[in-house]
């Protein structure tokens, strides 16, 4: 990878686009807006979802939704979950590797019928999951609720959708690849393989006992890290050294980033279960797996904030929207590693367990860096796609503050709070009233940063649909040739 | 990393791996556990659940219960799970062997229930602590919500058979 160099590419950086839409591009437009449109209304159902779930999380009642039994939190919370995750993060990233695969191995895609039609069949199987959690019916393994029958269709759906930048991979033209490569054609292979497993062995044919819980945190794990983790990190790799036209610093490092990361993120999933009644020797090993974790993300700091750092990048990242967000994520994602290296072991995470700790690692995972990653890549990819501008800059800054202050409080929230929380539950001699009395005022910042990220999310939706309902208007229909 | 077979190969291995010494391991270790006397001649634990909890079971995971509700004690030294009442001993894998699905739980929202059977005994207390000051007063009737439905019979019955406060081969009660 490193040698072959003979088109005079010059290393760490992805080839020079053409400005104007390519062939290439023009292909992909179909069935990356599907994805993208779907991922948006999803994110939006999510937000409405996740303001619903904090207003019922500082009550026990139930708050405003009392006696309510469609919306009870356990259909709320996990519908919201679900949503966010397969509904926003799995579409938004089938358009996003598909752009970047087909960018990078100059692919074209013939058969976009096909992406389109697995994309149907993924939110038509995702909406009849979500119908079904709020009907109450639903198997109680976080981000596997759906009942049964639903997993076959979206591992087909997946196989016809997220497939593509596989094959892109393999038909490119040069020898030459790079690190967004690795780590896409990683997302796309490994998330079928892991979700057709669990399945099988948490709905299907349901391991004994605690197996089942086993399997599950092994499953989370590799959801979070392979999917959105790979995804997100490839992203990243493409779009700094393309928008700051320079190579990435220590880039012959990256191979080692990547397979340490493919490598050890398998393992972390007991580290879920420290305390549970599974073997302890699991337990260890998902402790020193996350502590191993450090390594790739050392490396993604190098190569990210190293290139960053030279020349004036910060300030350039800061003036530029894809950047401005894409930063935001590449900075989450270093403090994710840190925070899960150190919280894997034993004595702190016997405080955090049980508490809203892991949720906010998880939020520091998924949405400051993967989704944001994901806004700053659609400001650089709709333009190209759909031929038109973003209609609105004032959307565009309330987009970047709100969700930015609603990510940041939100898992100060989870996380201090879930700090706090852990501390007064260690102490035997604080009742679970007094508790829960003193987490209303985290309660409060975590419904607030809901309703930040909702009205984020909203003017990012009003920013790109009115642009794709102008760039599909009679006027510029001939623009894409 | 240019041949997109060693590349595939390499992914397969970092996924394969871990789920063999991870997942298959401990169905094997784990997977012919089944109800056992602490002692030689004892009765057997842990108990088949009666007809009713198994719906009430049903109950608990479709309202989602989970998302709040751990199923789980700490060994002592880690937490302060014993010391709160949340049981008597740690919970061991033994415990698990009949349910499905295993309802392990990953938040505290609200207490811990591996033990509720064992410390409440009074079928008030629970149908009161099921209607949680208000949210699920749905599956009570009458003018007062003091009628119990069907779901609240089964949920209450299933709420009372937790427990695991019996002496198991891999946790000894102290006598």
């Amino acid at each position: 990878m490193t040698q072959e160099n003979r088109s005079g590419r010059p290393q760490g950086r992805p080839p020079e686009g053409d400005s104007r839409l390519t062939r290439t591009e023009s292909q992909l437009r179909g069935p990356f807006l599907l994805f993208f449109i779907s991922s948006v209304i999803w994110l939006l159902a999510a937000s409405v979802l996740g303001v619903i779930a904090a207003l019922q999380q500082g009550s026990l009642a139930g708050g405003p939704f009392r006696d309510c039994e469609i919306l009870t939190y356990g259909h709320v919370a996990a519908a919201q979950h679900n949503l966010f995750v397969y509904g926003w993060g799995f579409n938004a990233f089938f358009a996003l590797n598909l752009w970047l695969l087909s960018q990078l191995g100059r692919f074209e895609l013939r058969n976009g019928w096909l992406a389109t039609l697995g994309g149907v069949f993924w939110n038509l199987a995702l909406t009849y999951g979500v119908v079904l959690i709020f009907a109450g019916n639903q198997t109680g393994f976080a981000l596997l609720e759906f009942p049964r029958e639903v997993g076959p269709v979206l591992a087909v759906a997946f196989l016809l959708a997220g497939f593509w930048p596989i094959v892109a991979f393999a038909r490119r033209p040069t020898g030459h690849t790079f690190a967004s490569q690795w780590f896409v054609v990683a997302a796309s292979f490994a998330f079928p393989l892991t979700y057709l497993l669990a399945q099988l062995l948490i709905l299907w044919q349901p391991a004994s006992g605690v197996v089942q819980a086993i399997a599950h945190s092994w499953f989370v794990s590799n959801l979070l890290h392979l999917w959105f983790g790979a995804s997100a990190l490839a992203a990243i790799y493409y779009f700094l050294p393309k928008v700051l036209g320079r190579t990435i610093s220590a880039y012959y490092l990256a191979p080692v980033a990547f397979w340490s990361f493919v490598l050890f993120a398998g393992w972390t999933g007991p580290a879920a279960l420290i305390g549970a009644p599974v073997p302890l020797w699991l337990q260890s090993v998902g402790v020193v797996a996350g502590a191993m974790l450090i390594i790739p993300v050392i490396i993604t700091a190098i190569n990210f904030h190293g290139t960053l750092s030279s020349e004036g990048g910060w300030s350039r990242a800061w003036n530029d929207t894809t950047l401005r967000f894409v930063t935001f994520g590449a900075v989450a994602f270093t403090v994710f590693g840190v925070l899960n290296a150190i919280f894997s072991f034993r004595g702190y995470n016997a405080v955090t367990r049980f508490t809203s700790f892991a949720a906010g690692q998880e939020q520091l995972l998924t949405y400051a860096f993967a989704t944001m990653v994901l806004f700053g890549a659609a400001y650089f990819v709709l333009p190209r796609l759909t031929g038109s501008l973003w209609p609105s800059a004032k959307l565009v800054h309330v987009h970047f503050w709100s969700t930015a202050l609603g990510a940041v409080a939100s898992i100060v929230a989870l996380l201090v709070g879930g700090w706090e929380n852990g501390k007064q539950l260690a102490d035997a001699s604080v009742s679970f009233q007094q508790i829960a009395k003193s987490t209303t005022s985290w309660n409060t910042v975590l419904t607030v940063s809901a309703v930040l990220l909702l009205v984020g999310h909203i003017a990012f939706a009003l920013n790109a649909f009115g642009m794709i309902l102008k760039s599909s208007a009679p006027a510029s229909a001939g623009r894409h040739d | 990393m240019k041949n997109l077979n060693s590349l595939l190969a390499g992914i397969f291995l970092a996924v394969a791996f871990p789920f063999g010494a991870l997942v298959v391991s401990s169905q094997v270790q784990l997977g012919s556990l089944g109800p056992a006397p602490a002692e030689e001649g004892g009765p057997l634990f842990p108990s088949r659940e009666p007809g009713l909890a198994i719906q009430g079971r049903a109950v608990y995971v479709s309202l989602g219960c989970v998302s709040c509700h751990t199923q789980q004690v700490r060994p002592a030294g880690q937490g302060s799970d014993i010391a709160r009442g949340y049981g008597v001993r740690a919970s061991v894998a033994r415990d698990y062997v009949l349910q499905k699905p295993v309802l392990l739980g990953e938040r505290r929202i609200g207490p811990d229930l591996a033990n509720y059977g064992a410390r409440t005994k009074d079928l008030a207390v629970v149908h009161t602590a099921i209607k949680h000051g208000g949210q699920f007063t749905f599956l009570y009737t009458g003018a007062k919500q003091e009628v119990a439905s069907e779901r609240a019979v089964a949920l209450a019955a299933y709420l009372q058979s937790l427990r695991q406060d019996y002496s198991s081969p891999e946790a000894k009660l102290k006598k």
